[in-house]
């Protein structure tokens, strides 16, 4: 599928690439702008507030597919429990995050070095799911902690 | 090391463990039912923000304004990205593009909020974007579970 115009054809992956490029990119540079006047928790609920029309479309999205997915239910619980903790620690992520940007951390500064979190999820994978590493990503390892490094003089 | 930076490796740290949570979650559960839990567990860990940290109100609409937008700017990306997985667009190539966020990022915050950066840091958010782009290149981490 294609977003199509007289002239040129968008395929339509690269434009949902190019839509999250715009959204996350801006939404680190409000979250900078709402630093300045609330504190990390009271942001928390505010976003929470701005997630909350996802939840209600995205289950309208799961009661509407129910018994449509190849679902086993078996593992569902499981599932849930991961599902769940991921919006735990995501949230708790968030804290930290705006609490950087609270404490006198630039924009500019602390959105790259959060963007390095697929260090953490590689090295985690390498330890307990005992997991191999290519060249390249041994090479973004080395890079991302030389960027910390850099970002933090 | 500056406070700030303890609290953004934290969350890079924080962040870093949901890669590995959410693979595990959508080896058993749809996207959707695990996008669905992500925000009830958000919308819990708020409550308990409420009852238990008392946070500060008394803010300007500019703020709540900025603040409910990075919800939804957040949680549309997060949607988008899976549009585009699912769009056709190869994991390595749509996943190495999104790496490039925080570009944007460091763009708009110094033409519109007037942030400087040295020439070390330059370097660093360069290569923090470039080793972010490295480390998505091969397939995610296969989980056992």
């Amino acid at each position: 599928m294609h977003v199509q115009s007289r002239s040129w054809r968008l395929p339509l992956w690269l434009f949902w690439s190019l839509a999250t490029i715009v959204l996350w990119g801006t939404w680190g540079l409000v979250s900078k702008i709402a630093s300045a006047g609330v504190d990390a928790y009271a942001n928390q609920l505010l976003y929470t507030a701005g997630i909350l029309p996802l939840l209600a479309f995205a289950a309208w999205t799961v009661w509407k597919r129910r018994g449509v997915a190849g679902e086993r239910r078996e593992g569902r619980r499981i599932g849930l429990f991961w599902a769940f903790l991921t919006g735990i620690l995501g949230g708790v992520g968030n804290l930290a995050f705006f609490q950087a940007l609270v404490k006198g951390g630039s924009a500019s500064v602390v959105a790259p070095v959060t963007a390095l979190f697929p260090v953490v999820t590689v090295l985690l994978a390498l330890i307990f799911l005992k997991e191999r590493l290519g060249g390249v990503q041994w090479l973004g390892l080395a890079l991302a902690f030389v960027a910390i490094y850099l970002l933090s003089v | 090391m500056h406070i700030w930076l303890g609290f953004a490796i934290l969350a890079l740290f924080l962040w870093g463990i949901t890669g590995v949570t959410q693979k595990l979650s959508t080896n058993r559960i749809s996207s959707e039912r695990s996008f669905l839990w992500f925000c009830v567990a958000m919308a819990a860990l708020s409550g308990v923000v409420l009852v238990v940290a008392r946070p500060h109100w008394g803010i300007g609409p500019v703020v709540v304004l900025c603040s409910v937008a990075g919800g939804v700017l957040n949680g549309l990306g997060a949607w988008t990205s899976f549009r585009a997985l699912e769009s056709g667009g190869k994991a390595s190539i749509v996943i190495s593009l999104i790496s490039l966020y925080p570009l944007l990022t460091v763009i708009l915050a110094v033409l519109l909020l007037g942030e400087r950066l040295t020439w070390v840091q330059t370097a660093g958010a360069l290569l923090a974007i470039a080793a972010a782009i490295l480390l998505s290149l091969e397939a995610p981490p296969k989980v056992k579970g």
